[in-house]
């Protein structure tokens, strides 16, 4: 199984030499800038940041 | 920040999202709610099957007389009907939900779509026939016979392309984490089954080869699909719910890729000590233990965004239902890297101990997400509120009480059946005696469960049926009544 | 991020990934075995399965058997399988060339069956076993196949050759007989060829074994 094992490690190689790159790419092409508003894609101006959009259901019962 | 934008906004834009958002909820009812509907009717099927198969192993003659009932069928029929009737059902609807809400488009193919969901109900049919009537493949996890597969296959093909579909008609910009993970989700899974259905059912390799495809695809199963559309949903329902952003997008995304390259690599420890070459196992060992990474990033984000806002679980049911869950995937995972561990392992293998953590993964964590997921959703596709408070309190605190007692006992006792099976001079039938209180206790904490199951059910065929509109009362979530106020913090 | 390719490329090389590691190297390393002659008697091993072997196979998993019963004999340094007579050395790959669908399994409510056919070799055991556990294991959670039986009316003139002869208590009763089915004779036919770990291999001299299991 030799074999087997130095497929492996050439796997795990190449995938770490693969995140360094693309690690290194991604903070050249800015994909770290804006975090902030990508968490807050999920907002919009109907359901703005600060607005529960899951009010007591305790009306009714 | 630029949410000092987002806090005065104008009344044109509040309305135009009010709309969009409403349109995509209104495209969503047919097929999301079709897939959602389903996944209840399976859940209380698998539940009625858990607690026989539950039964029969602490009384065997409990419907033994017919082969359709015995337990190695029973069991089978089981796993897979939760599995794939109940949880990927769910799955399925709350992944589409997701999608179309963050991709701002409408579910475009009603049609493929509700014929996808007719599909996959009768895929789970004529699995469970086949099972039950002696077709299983008994291959875990992969039991319903091939004949059943096509309907799987054809379903999954509409859903996947509606998907892609959704994400090209995004707005440009960030795709948000649930997207990730959704998509991710969507195109592993059927790259696992038909890859795994192919290679151990189909056209079989040789049988040492087997375990480690089988339990390649069955660990994924939890990891590849389960978990990314659960965290998928978590990374929306909290900050949506709370109205609050996830604390750090930035630990999202190395908790996705850490938890894509893992994960899939996990498989193996479902064989250590079995006859398998050492550098397979120990793969898998590590990658078992490396978890921690993207378990611990997804623990932080989601404690530090509730921070401050534990009190919501109190009126949301949603939020109640999701954070019980992701704490328990949470537990469930470090649980599950630890038992890769060599020695503990040696005490847990083979045992109810498993069992038991497999729930907490399935149940505790899945399970409990879509249950608040469910509750998220439904009021937003029928324009609706849930008609009663009662039932989902006995739905809650069923299930988890139900759930703590679970999988307390079944762990408890599977850490004695593992001690004593280690004990050469333990005779067998001593230790299948001393698991009987315990198997007797799961079947008491696992009908509790069933009793919120129930409570569910009967909520969301009420609130289907019933016409709250009609008597001229405001619902929650329509025009008439104005947005809540934004609580301040 | 907004390329949804990159992020569709990324998560589909980490999920090829695991397939080379584990699907893969294991069908190009465990799915190729050849039986190899035994250094004592001469005969290929591991044996063939007769065709009702195959047919019992066939029944074990038809009723699930698997999720209860593994068959998978672990090292003397792991568990106390060899020590509990559960087999003489530790299962290897080649041991299981020959099965269909391998039932390894995952569970041990019941015990391991790698070696019951050394065990266990009895028909008749395994016939009253299967009827009814509780006739040889008092307080067993195995399940009774009396459907995998024909129960009749006893002939009095033409008893049948193959009744099961029940022990006090248990049973249809004097007035009837129970024969195994066919499905029953094939699956008692695979259990008693299950003979996985006792026969070396060259994966696990003998020599190796007895300081293992000291």
């Amino acid at each position: 199984m030799l074999i087997a094992v130095t497929v492996v490690l050439i796997i795990m190689l190449l995938g770490s030499i693969g995140t360094v790159f693309a690690f290194s790419w991604a903070a050249t092409h800015q994909q770290f800038e804006n975090l902030e508003s990508a968490a807050e894609s999920i907002f919009d101006a109907d359901e703005p940041i600060g607005t529960p959009t899951d009010p007591s259901i305790t009306r009714n019962s | 920040m630029s949410s000092e934008n987002a806090l005065k906004p104008d009344a044109a834009a509040i309305e135009e999202s009010r709309l969009q958002r409403l349109e995509i909820d209104r495209a969503a009812r047919w097929p999301v709610g079709i897939f959602l509907g389903s996944s209840l009717f399976w859940l209380l099927l698998g539940s009625a099957l858990a607690i026989a198969a539950s039964i029969k192993l602490h009384d065997p003659e409990f419907l033994a007389e017919n082969a359709w009932l015995t337990f190695g069928r029973v069991r089978p029929a089981h796993l897979n009907i939760v599995v794939y009737g109940w949880l990927s059902t769910a799955g399925i609807g709350i992944g589409l939900w997701i999608l179309s809400r963050l991709c701002r488009a409408p579910i475009r193919d009603h049609r493929s779509l509700t014929l996808a969901a007719v599909l996959w109900n009768m895929g789970n049919a004529v699995g469970t026939w086949g099972i039950l009537r002696g077709d299983s493949t008994a291959v875990e996890w992969l039991e319903y016979p091939t004949y059943a597969a096509p309907f799987l296959l054809v379903c999954f093909a509409f859903v996947t392309l509606e998907a892609v579909g959704l994400i090209r008609r995004r707005p440009p910009g960030h795709i948000y984490i649930s997207q990730w993970y959704i998509m991710a989700a969507f195109f592993w899974f059927p790259a696992l089954y038909f890859t795994a259905h192919g290679l151990l059912i189909l056209a079989p390799v040789q049988a040492p080869a087997q375990p480690p495809i089988n339990w390649w695809f069955a660990h994924n199963v939890l990891g590849l699909w389960f978990t990314p559309i659960g965290l998928g949903a978590v990374y929306y329902l909290i900050p949506k719910i709370i109205g609050r952003p996830i604390h750090s997008y930035y630990l999202s995304i190395i908790g996705f890729w850490s938890l894509a390259f893992f994960y899939a690599w996990n498989g193996m420890h479902h064989l250590i000590g079995g006859p398998f070459p050492a550098w397979l196992i120990t793969a898998s060992v590590v990658a078992s233990i490396m978890m921690f990474i993207p378990v611990i990033t997804v623990a932080i984000n989601h404690h530090f965004t509730m921070v401050g806002h534990f009190k919501k679980t109190i009126y949301s049911p949603t939020l109640r239902f999701v954070v019980f869950g992701a704490m328990c995937y949470t537990l469930a995972s470090f649980q599950g890297s630890s038992m890769a561990i060599r020695s503990l392992n040696g005490i847990t293998h083979f045992t109810h101990y498993t069992i038991a953590h497999a729930h907490l993964g399935v149940y505790g964590f899945a399970t409990m997400v879509f249950f608040g997921s469910i509750y998220y959703i439904m009021p937003r596709l029928l324009e609706r509120e849930w008609p009663s408070r009662f039932l989902i309190r006995i739905h809650f605190w069923s299930c988890a009480l139900g759930f703590i007692g679970y999988w307390s006992f079944l762990s408890w006792g599977g850490v004695l059946q593992g001690i004593e099976l280690n004990q050469k001079d333990t005779p067998f039938l001593e230790i299948v005696a001393l698991t009987m209180p315990y198997l007797k206790l799961r079947t008491i904490s696992g009908s509790l469960m069933t009793l919120g199951h129930v409570a569910f059910a009967i909520s969301f065929c009420w609130m289907i049926i019933r016409h709250r509109a009609s008597d001229g009362e405001p619902t929650l979530f329509t025009k008439r009544v104005p947005d809540p106020a934004p609580i301040h913090e | 991020m907004n390329k949804f390719r990159f992020i569709f490329i990324g998560f589909m090389l980490t999920f090829m990934s695991s397939w080379v590691g584990l699907v893969l190297l294991p069908i190009w390393g465990l799915g190729n075995f050849e039986q190899v002659p035994d250094p004592e008697t001469g005969e290929m091993i591991p044996p063939v399965f007769s065709s009702l072997e195959r047919e019992g196979h066939r029944v074990y998993i038809a009723n699930g058997c698997i999720y209860c019963h593994s068959q998978q004999v672990h090292p003397a340094r792991v568990r106390s399988d060899i020590e509990r007579g559960w087999g003489e050395r530790r299962t290897v790959p080649r041991d299981y060339m020959n099965q269909e669908t391998v039932q390894m399994g995952t569970m041990r409510t019941g015990p391991d069956l790698s070696n019951i056919g050394v065990r266990n070799p009895s028909e008749t055991w395994h016939l009253l076993h299967l009827y009814n556990p509780q006739i040889t294991s008092k307080g067993s959670n195995m399940p009774p196949f009396k459907f995998l039986f024909e129960t009749r009316k006893k002939d009095p003139e033409k008893p049948a050759a193959n009744a099961l002869n029940f022990p006090k208590g248990f049973g249809p009763g004097k007035d009837f007989e129970v024969t195994p089915s066919h499905e029953m004779l094939a699956l008692v036919a695979y259990l008693q060829s299950l003979k996985l770990s006792s026969y070396e291999i060259p994966e696990a001299p003998a020599a190796r074994v007895d300081s293992l299991a000291k």
